[in-house]
């Protein structure tokens, strides 16, 4: 008998609903076979079904059995399929009885007929809302993740007999209840806190600027100097995702099985440091079967690349388009699909090969070839997209330890981030009309000049600073966004000269940090 | 040992072979040939149902422990019957009388007193 049970395939962060078709035949050679262009993993549910089925001891159909996964013609991948097909069969030969209702079956199965997490449920949830569907069973591992979407049944499921005999009325499974976004909290545990960072005032403040307005960071300095160290403890101060934010990051991570089980909406602000030797379709993404890079896996969070001038030239300078764009498209054979990938890029590397060029205490051992070809990998349009430059020199060997009796005078994590939120909170409030800017970074020129607010002296001295460091047109309407930042840091209204000049000096230090070939011959190294 | 074991196989396959054209010769089907090699491999029984020329494959297992015989029958067994048959209607003069051919399986089941459990007979299994 012919059976339609009801699921979804995903494509890029889309879902499409499928219609898995089980006929199981009285006549005929006895076989399993699945058509509708499956991929090897979905070929492969054949066996994790009939196993399962038999294991939840129900006899296997001896019959031909058939499965089309409707439309035909758009690829299937995943091992979300498991439990669609076994639901087809089991109604087929009369083991359950399927919902009078639309409804959607989504699940990997485990040979002893259990369901495992699988990845793509919050996908399937928000599918389902929008084409009115109420009710979604889902493994009960993975159905957290759905239970933030409104207006849907979620049930968990645990294993085959569970589900059978919910469907037929003899047990039934309890709805997980909605569970609201602002109840879902996450532990924040960085490694570092920004206490135990001792020096390195200037770049404490850069980095509270970046978390404020979510702007991009390049710091240059010697090995050791606490870079790492810096980035590392940049998590303790970033404010949790809001709701609209944690929507999209969670769909990328529920696509890309970046949930662990059990696991509901992300709140915290994601926090990537791919390797170096990370491919471009690692960072960007890519596939024939396009998949998100990390770039996008760290959409509304933050991007560390250290070691930056490592990476290769082709990752470094297809980082281009989303620094700019806030998304990447990506086209392949198969189609093309677009990913968010709104990220804050904190980029750390040394001045040179060797480490030590322009140290006051060690010698630079790099030829000036060496050194050139090095910096050959930062280049203009990447650097230009960068706002914040820092330069974190060695610490001072006095200050490195604190006495036993002296008392740590940082300013704690905690502390940092309070202001950052509060600066934070009169972002949301600024731009709470508009649908995709959610912090100053994030701002089209267009609204640049509806928000910016500059005093005459602030417009004079931006104007002067343009003229005579040669700045672009971009790197001008990036001072302006970090100003804003800087003044919101300190509730001003209004961006004010003082705020320009501050934003000034985290640019145009690196312009003057520029390095010429004749310098290591002239001495006068930057 | 294996030896052994293969003779005894060889020797099921033969009563497995005998039962089935039996049961077919019952249900009106006309024997041409039995165990038809070249060296492709071999083929169970060559029959005609009417005007249809059928190659059949004859499965047996004592028990189903280890599995249904029709679990045996795969795509590979399938198409290997396939080619041995191309060759005998290539090779042999009987094939030339008939315009249709078709791949049949009879499935037999036997149980511990080597008595027929079970025995399924499936047309057409291409």
């Amino acid at each position: 008998m012919l059976q339609k049970v009801l699921s979804i395939a995903s494509v890029g962060l889309k879902g499409i609903e499928i219609e898995v078709e089980v006929n199981v035949a009285d006549k005929g050679f006895p076989g399993f076979g699945i058509v509708g262009l499956a991929s090897k993993a979905v070929e492969e549910a054949k066996e994790r079904v009939k196993t399962a089925i038999i294991n939840s001891d129900i006899e296997f159909p001896n019959a031909k059995v058939t499965i089309n996964l409707a439309p035909a013609d758009l690829p299937k991948d995943g091992s979300c399929y498991d439990l669609p097909i076994s639901v087809g069969i089991l109604a087929s030969i009369g083991e359950l009885i399927l919902p009078k209702e639309r409804a959607y079956f989504y699940g990997e199965l485990s040979l002893d007929g259990s369901l495992r997490h699988t990845r793509g449920v919050f996908l399937l949830a928000l599918l389902a809302k929008e084409e009115g569907i109420k009710k979604i069973f889902v493994p009960r591992m993975s159905a957290n993740e759905a239970s933030v979407v409104e207006g849907i049944e979620v049930f968990p499921i645990d294993n085959l007999k569970n589900l059978i005999r919910h469907l037929s009325g003899e047990k039934l499974i309890k709805p997980l209840k909605k569970v609201d976004t602002e109840d879902i909290l996450e532990d924040i545990s960085p490694e570092f806190d920004f206490a135990e960072i001792l020096g390195q005032e200037q770049a404490k403040r850069a980095l509270e600027i970046a978390a404020a307005g979510g702007h991009n960071v390049f710091m240059m300095g010697p090995p050791g100097s606490g870079k790492t160290m810096l980035s590392r403890a940049m998590p303790g101060i970033l404010p949790n995702l809001t709701e609209k934010e944690s929507l999209e990051v969670t769909k990328i991570y529920s696509i890309t099985g970046n949930i662990p089980p059990g696991g509901s909406l992300i709140r915290q602000r994601p926090f990537r440091s791919p390797h170096h030797t990370t491919s471009q379709v690692g960072l960007i993404g890519g596939g024939s079967n396009p998949r998100p890079g990390e770039v996008s896996l760290a959409h509304r969070g933050v991007l560390f690349l250290d070691e930056f001038p490592e990476f290769g030239r082709n990752s470094l300078e297809a980082l281009r388009q989303p620094l700019e764009d806030g998304l990447v498209s990506i086209c392949r054979a198969a189609g093309s699909v677009t990913f968010p990938a709104q990220f804050m890029l904190i980029a750390a590397a040394n001045p040179c090969p060797c480490g030590y060029l322009g140290d006051p205490k060690k010698d630079c051992k790099c030829s000036t070839f060496q050194v050139l070809n090095y910096r050959k990998k930062l280049s203009g349009p990447i650097m230009d997209r960068i706002d914040l430059h820092l330069t974190v020199p060695a610490v001072d060997v006095n200050h490195l330890m604190i006495g036993k009796n002296e008392v740590n005078n940082n300013e704690k994590s905690e502390t940092i981030r309070n202001r950052v939120l509060a600066s934070r909170k009169i972002q949301n409030e600024r731009f709470k009309n508009l649908t995709h800017v959610h912090s100053n970074s994030d701002m089209k020129n267009s609204h640049l000049r509806e928000f910016s607010n500059l005093t005459g002296e602030a417009n004079l001295l931006l104007k002067q600073a343009v003229n005579k460091f040669n700045l672009s047109a971009r790197v001008y309407f990036r001072l302006i966004k970090v100003a804003r930042t800087i003044a919101d840091l300190e509730n001003s209204n209004e961006i004010k000269e003082t705020h320009i000049a501050e934003a000034l000096q985290y640019r145009v230090k690196s312009e003057e940090r520029e390095f010429h070939p004749f310098d290591k011959l002239r001495g006068t190294l930057p | 040992m294996e030896y052994k074991n293969k003779r005894k196989n060889y020797k099921k396959g033969r009563e497995g072979e005998e039962i089935a054209r039996e049961f077919l010769i019952k249900k009106g089907f006309k024997l041409i040939e039995s165990n038809y090699t070249n060296k492709v491999g071999e083929i169970d029984l060559i029959m005609t149902d009417k005007d249809v020329l059928v190659f059949i494959e004859v499965k047996l297992k004592v028990g189903d422990k280890f599995g249904t015989p029709e679990e045996m029958i795969n795509k590979n067994k399938i198409s290997r019957v396939r080619r041995v048959a191309e060759g005998f209607l290539v090779m042999e003069s009987v094939g030339k009388n008939y315009e249709k051919y078709r791949i049949d399986a009879v499935c037999i089941v036997l149980d511990e007193n080597k008595k027929v459990e079970r025995i399924n007979y499936y047309e057409n299994i291409y």
